[in-house]
């Protein structure tokens, strides 16, 4: 096989190649799975390419993400070889220019690249979409996340402190990968709302900041729940021409969708709501004039009021979450402005070829 | 980077960023490249404050622009 | 066992520096902004010592539309034929 990373003669010891990896300064802070060649090979079985095929590239400083790489911190972060085409296709949408990872992960903003599986790829793998979403306790979820995490310490060298100068983090920096539950959506896939062909999953990246709890158990109308989405997606901390990602748990989901409202009907009404006044936020000091007067020529801001985001698009709506409760979840954008944007790729195939 | 295409820049820094800048300039095969490293922070400083630290970056840069 | 090595291939770029100015008496300054709050400020003030105190002049600013991802280089070449210097901020 035509490899070009570098290998490692360890003793045949587990443990010490566990502690070996933590000595190389490989890990996340907890221990991985040593990337033992024969493991590597495994999960290379499940890419088509070239082991030194580069799948993305730093802009600034040019280090490189081989498949070969990304399949070695995938088996360290502990991932089964068939989860590697997610991990291609995550990279693949994080190195197009208006993702900007570098700047996504360099930031004091302190963002997680927020994986959101959507199509048949979420119950083949075995993706958790349902109860503690976000949480603990399934491995293609943990372990595609941390993957994501490990080969961007380890190869783009987004190390806490020196490169990466996150002020805060948040815990998804750990691991931040959630499937799409579509049997509880009352609206078409992510998968097929980007027009991807039948039977084609994908995978969509957003640069995310920290998780805002959108709790509501008394709303029964759409609009009654949608008021308090909004006031959560305005919120003086989170408030920005950024995007919006909103993961509506199935009880909430039920509400808006039994009421007919279709995804882009609930996007330009959470649109309309969710902003504030010239005043407002001249009062807490985040007024910026220039991005109220982009805002105005684009049409989504009038003279007194700033909208989160430039248009409804700009708010990505997916259902996730268990069956109970009445608690749905906005992750601001990392970007203030526009300084990334998601993006989506399909998982495994290649539509341009 | 700008001095690639042949002119000098004066590339100013607030001090937290200092580590950050160094590595990045190793990586790309300049270690040692000098910044000019101002107070933290700019953003929430009056114009006298701000006047100040460019003095200081002024003075910083004389050497890094002729040596 | 053998383990396959994480970090990857390392950067090829091998980047030099330009040559130093002769005297800056004169010499025409073009400034980068990287669109933070307060930074133009900043690097207006930097420039106006050069004007006051060496004869210096100033292009008119360039804006990075984003603070965290490299300028576009249409812009950067563009700086570089019509500058001597430059001037430009990184960080908040």
């Amino acid at each position: 096989m035509n490899t070009t990373a570098h290998r490692h003669e360890v003793p045949d010891d587990p443990l010490g190649a566990i502690d070996y990896c933590f000595d190389q300064g490989w890990t996340d802070g907890l221990p991985v799975v040593p990337p033992e060649a024969g493991r590597v090979a495994a999960m290379l079985a499940f890419e088509g390419r070239p082991p030194e095929t580069v799948i993305a590239e730093h802009p600034a400083t040019g280090l490189r993400l081989t498949v070969e790489s990304l399949a070695a911190n995938a088996v360290m972060a502990g991932c089964k070889p068939e989860y590697l085409p997610v991990l291609v296709a995550a990279f693949e949408a994080m190195n197009e220019p208006d993702f900007n990872f570098h700047g996504s992960c360099a930031s004091t903003g302190g963002s997680a690249p927020l994986l959101i599986v959507s199509g048949p790829a979420v119950e083949e793998l075995g993706l958790n979409s349902g109860v503690n979403l976000f949480g603990p306790g399934n491995r293609a979820n943990a372990t595609i996340g941390r993957a994501v995490r490990l080969a961007l310490l380890n190869v783009f060298k987004m190390i806490p402190g020196i490169s990466d100068k996150s002020t805060q983090g948040h815990p998804g920096k750990f691991s931040f990968c959630i499937g799409e539950r579509a049997d509880r959506s009352p609206w078409p896939r992510l998968c097929e709302a980007l027009d991807y062909p039948e039977g084609v999953s994908s995978v969509t990246v957003y640069a995310g900041a920290g998780f805002v709890n959108l709790e509501n158990h008394g709303a029964n109308t759409p609009e009654m729940l949608c008021d308090s989405f909004a006031d959560g997606m305005a919120n003086y901390g989170c408030i920005s021409k950024g995007e919006t990602v909103l993961v509506v748990s199935p009880e909430h989901a039920k509400i808006i969708g039994d009421a007919g409202w279709s995804r882009e009907q609930t996007q330009a009404y959470l649109f309309e709501r969710a902003r504030r006044t010239v005043g407002q936020l001249q009062a807490i000091g985040k007024y910026h004039q220039r991005e109220h007067e982009r805002g105005q020529k684009l049409g989504a801001d009038d003279a007194e009021h700033i909208h989160r985001g430039l248009t409804p698009d700009d708010i990505l709506i997916v259902v996730g979450g268990g069956d109970a409760g009445g608690h749905s979840a906005f992750i601001p954008s990392w970007s203030r402005t526009r300084g990334s944007l998601r993006q989506s790729k399909p998982i495994g195939v290649c539509l341009d070829c | 980077m700008f001095e690639q295409l042949g002119k000098r820049a004066v590339v100013l820094c607030t001090h937290p960023f200092e580590v950050t800048a160094n590595n990045i300039a190793a990586t790309m095969g300049l270690p040692g490249y000098p910044f000019v490293m101002v107070e933290h922070p700019i953003g929430s400083r009056t114009l006298a404050e701000i006047k100040e630290r460019a003095e200081d970056a002024y003075q910083q840069a004389l050497p890094i622009l002729l040596d | 066992m053998q383990l396959i090595d994480p970090t990857g291939t390392s950067s090829e770029r091998r980047l030099a520096r330009a040559a130093p100015l002769d005297k800056l008496d004169g010499a025409v300054i073009g400034l980068l902004n990287n669109n933070k709050v307060n930074a133009d400020v900043l690097l207006r003030e930097t420039a106006a010592l050069f004007e006051a105190r060496h004869g210096c002049s100033v292009i008119e600013m360039r804006h990075k539309m984003n603070a965290s991802a490299p300028a576009p280089s249409d812009k950067i070449e563009d700086l570089a034929a019509h500058a001597d210097f430059l001037i430009t901020a990184m960080g908040d």
